[in-house]
């Protein structure tokens, strides 16, 4: 499988403080990679960097051409979907229009009618609550609204920050398997970055820890979750 | 030890050596020029004056006031109706005028410290667009729409043979209103500074910096947003005081919404937060209009067409164009640039920093 | 009774003008935080712009849209040249930049157009209508109907297209919509377009009333200030309910208090800025706090 984003020896920082060190990561076509590591570390710096959120040196690269100097509108326009931390959501209008902002730059509209249907069959809720300000969402509804949104902006690769944070389990894991359907079936290619290390080890092939700043461990996913001492050390479990 | 002042003199830093030469400057200008140019430049440092207070309002305590036009009209109005109704010197009038104007200013300082700075922005420019119908209407008091007459007074024989001793030529009256503006904008220019170098404009300029750590470290924001308001209002007064003495009159229509833009724009390009940034704004926005349609079409050497258009564009155009590229590429203002380009000079010619002590000159705003 | 009722009709026109007008400084303050002191200039020359047309002998329901075209355009140009290259600087700049603006605008009018007062045609006729006994006249009716489609178009553009959409994601959410590809500062200048455009109809509606001249609007832009402080200055709706209540008020006013007269109804409007403000800061419609993300 061939790379669709590659990130080489990146550095960043807001300001005068830096905050990467030297990131090299690599996210296949399709794949699914999981970018763990504790508070701090770097993971939601990493994922800015690539969305132009942040000033960065180094190489980032999606499908083979350079992202430095891009603006973020046309980092996104190129087919990357990033439901940052906080969620994104915009809660001065409704649901529907959160998703229509999703929408709204495709050109296929049949397909977006099915993409429409595959939403309200994944997160029924949103359907109930279309016409509802997305202020009144729970938290795990806005984290299903983030998703389907980036879902419908068929993008070649999802930036998933921390989608996990502050829901019950039971939510996750169906959020989680949403993901893998969406992966599946769609080939979107996910960079996944996550506290909860073992659900994330589940879904992802590959998986990065970083520490301070650096890539501390990279390995198949199914090796670092059946590594004893990596799950201690790095991983919390 | 006491210094003698010698001593305090050879090693002032060159600041005050170059505020010395503007004073005497100052001082001695009218005795080179004519009557109408003296009383040109009085007008300029009567807006300096009334910037010099807005600019302790906009530069030091952060607050938006585009109603200081109003202000000053009612300094001025004080002065003549005092004059006028109870034969009052109208020397006497400045500092009542000034007072008057102050006590209203602390009262508007009070429902001020609720409004944003927009919205007190535009509080204060609805006032200065509806100032010349409201002073319009009691008529009887302020001679409605013909205003009142003021009277200029001839020098005192003490001043008037003082200047003849020196330059031989009687003076005049516009040369002595421009002794007495050019007395009253000393006076007050070197208030601004001590209060701006004491508690009072720390505290200000802590409140412009941040109101929650300003309010966090104890200082009583509402108390020095409102003295704020008062003082800048006081120097409004005085500087309408001074203008109704210097064109000879007062009248609503010399009160326009345009002055009190002037009075902001003057503030904000001579550079916030300064003590010579009013006076610098106030020459900028009293003779830019003034010279754009006479000096600008005299210059042979450029083309016609740019004189031509530039003449009768007139000075509005110009005014607004060189505004904004002003706020575009100089938001610091005139000081800011002429700091910035007194500061690359410097490290130009002496290295970086004093020889002796290694320190570089400071900025205004620490003045 | 019946002059009560006149007096409310005419009310409404002027409340119509003035919401017009107050419409776009809300647009504007929504997109970028700024009250736009150069609106009624803007507004000005766009009828001076009209009146040029109607003179080269264009029919006024022409003249109309190709106006309102024209100051779309020519908000936009605004945006991109005087207030892109200081968007993110502090509020007082741009203060001073719109009042720059306001100056330059007035100036260019007053350069080629002249000082002199002109009569501005109206498309309705002085006549009055008789509707169950009470005198209306058609130009009022005129104002308030051209108002009102104005007012419903940029309702239905704003809230039913998708560029609408992303006007309004980018004025709210400018960080949350670039994640979504919207191109922010592009909707930025749509939005100084719209209400380039808006403004444009306040003048050209108010023209036939007052005379056109460079000066026209500098009363107009206070009503409208009032108008939108009152309704809230984040409100669409506010702008268009305080508008009519302005409108009203300064009718009622001049005709019922006694020393009110035409010059003192600007006062009127000064009295509702200030006990709007100390009142109720916020508006009828506005919230307490915007969170931008």
């Amino acid at each position: 499988m061939s790379s669709l984003l590659e990130l080489e020896g990146v550095r960043a920082g807001y300001g005068p403080t830096s905050v990467l060190h030297g990131v090299s990561l690599s996210v296949p076509d399709g794949g699914v990679v999981s970018l763990l590591g504790a508070n701090g570390a770097g993971k939601t710096t990493t994922l800015r960097a690539i969305t132009g959120g942040v000033r960065w040196t180094g190489e980032i690269r999606l499908g083979g051409r350079s992202l430095r100097g891009k603006p973020t509108e046309d980092i996104v326009r190129a087919g990357v979907a990033h439901v940052p931390e906080g969620r994104g959501i915009l809660t001065e209008l409704t649901v529907d229009e959160n998703l229509r902002l999703g929408s709204h730059l495709r050109r296929d509209g049949a397909d977006v009618k099915k993409d429409y249907d595959r939403v309200f069959e994944y997160f029924p809720v949103l359907k109930e609550r279309r016409r509802l300000s997305a202020s009144t969402l729970s938290g795990g509804e806005q984290q299903m609204l983030a998703l389907a949104r980036a879902f419908l902006m068929k993008p070649r690769l999802m930036l998933l920050d921390e989608p996990s944070l502050g829901l019950a389990p039971m939510v996750v894991r169906s959020i989680f398997e949403i993901i893998r359907a969406i992966n599946q079936t769609s080939k979107v290619a996910v960079l996944l970055v996550e506290q909860n290390a073992r659900i994330a080890l589940e879904l992802s092939s590959d998986a990065y820890v970083l520490e301070v700043g650096r890539v501390a461990v990279h390995g198949d996913s199914t090796e670092l979750k059946n590594n004893e001492s990596v799950r201690r050390s790095y991983l919390g479990y | 030890m006491a210094r003698s002042v010698l001593e305090r003199a050879r090693t002032a830093p060159p600041r005050y050596w170059l505020v010395g030469l503007v004073v005497i400057f100052f001082l001695g200008f009218p005795t080179v020029i004519s009557s109408f140019l003296a009383s040109e430049w009085t007008q300029a440092l009567v807006l300096a004056i009334a910037i010099m207070g807005l600019n302790i309002l906009v530069g030091y305590s952060g607050q938006l006031s585009l109603g200081h036009g109003a202000l000053m009209a009612l300094g001025a109005y004080t002065s003549a109706i005092i004059v006028h109704d109870y034969q009052v010197d109208y020397l006497v009038t400045i500092p009542i005028a000034g007072l008057l104007t102050g006590g209203i200013g602390f009262l508007f300082g009070i429902p001020a410290l609720r409004l944003s700075a927009l919205y007190l922005a535009l509080a204060t420019f609805a006032l200065a667009v509806v100032t010349p119908s409201l002073i319009k209407r009691p008529a009887g008091l302020t001679g409605g729409v013909q205003g009142i007459l003021v009277p200029q007074p001839d020098p005192p024989a003490l001043a008037s043979s003082a200047y003849s001793a020196v330059t031989g030529t009687a003076m005049t009256s516009e040369q002595w209103i421009y002794y007495i503006t050019l007395f009253c904008a000393l006076v007050l220019f070197w208030l601004a500074w001590n209060l701006v170098r004491h508690r009072p404009g720390r505290a200000m300029r802590a409140i412009r910096d941040g109101e929650v750590a300003a309010a966090a470290s104890g200082i009583n924001i509402a108390g020095y947003k409102t003295l704020a308001f008062a003082i800048s209002a006081f120097y409004a007064g005085v500087a309408g005081s001074l203008f109704g003495l210097t064109i000879g009159f007062v009248s609503p229509d010399t009160f326009p919404v345009a002055l009190s833009i002037q009075l902001l724009v003057g503030a904000v390009i001579g550079g916030l937060a300064s003590i010579p940034g009013p006076l610098l704004g106030a020459i900028f926005a009293y003779f830019l209009p003034i010279e754009s349609s006479q000096w600008v079409p005299s210059q042979t050497w450029l083309p016609d067409q740019i004189t031509s258009t530039v003449k009768n564009a007139g000075p509005a155009v110009s005014y607004g164009v060189v505004l904004i590229l002003l706020m575009i590429f100089a938001p610091t203002g005139l000081v800011g640039l002429l700091t910035r380009g007194y500061a690359a000079l410097n490290r130009r010619l002496r290295g970086a920093g004093d020889r002796e002590t290694g320190h570089l000159p400071p900025d205004p705003q620490t003045v | 009774m019946q002059e009560l009722f006149q007096l409310l009709v005419s009310g409404i026109a002027t409340g119509g003008i003035f919401a017009s007008l107050a419409l776009a400084l809300v647009l504007i303050y929504n997109a970028m935080g700024l009250v736009n002191f150069a609106q009624g200039e803007m507004a000005m020359f766009a009828t001076f712009i009209a009146y040029a047309l109607i003179q080269r002998g264009m029919s006024y329901w022409i003249a109309f849209p190709v106006t309102l075209v024209l100051a779309f355009a020519g908000g936009i140009l605004v945006q991109r040249v005087v207030i892109r290259p200081v968007e993110r600087a502090p509020i007082l700049t741009l203060v001073i930049i719109t009042l720059g603006l306001a100056t330059l605008v007035n100036g260019l009018a007053g350069f080629l157009f002249g000082y002199v007062p002109r009569s501005f045609p109206s498309p309705f006729s002085a006549q009055t209508v008789d509707l169950l006994g009470v005198f209306i006249s058609y130009r009022d009716l005129g104002v308030i109907a051209v108002s009102g489609v104005v007012l419903l178009v940029l309702y239905l553009l704003l809230q039913r297209t998708t560029v609408g959409l992303t006007l309004r994601a980018a004025a709210f959410h400018p960080e949350a919509s670039r994640l979504l590809g919207v191109q922010v500062s592009w909707m930025l200048a749509l939005g100084w377009g719209l209400a380039s455009a808006v403004g444009a109809v306040s003048g050209i509606m108010v023209a036939p009333i007052l005379l056109l001249e460079p000066n026209m609007m500098q009363t107009i832009i206070i009503y409208a200030f009032a108008a939108a402080v009152l309704g809230g200055i984040e409100s669409p709706l506010g702008a268009v309910v305080g508008g009519l209540i302005v409108g009203v008020t300064i009718n009622l006013a001049g005709a019922y208090i006694p020393h009110v007269g035409g010059d003192l109804q600007l006062a009127v409007g000064l009295a509702i800025i200030i006990l709007a403000l100390l009142l109720k800061p916020n508006g009828l419609f506005g919230r307490a706090a915007v969170r931008r993300v």
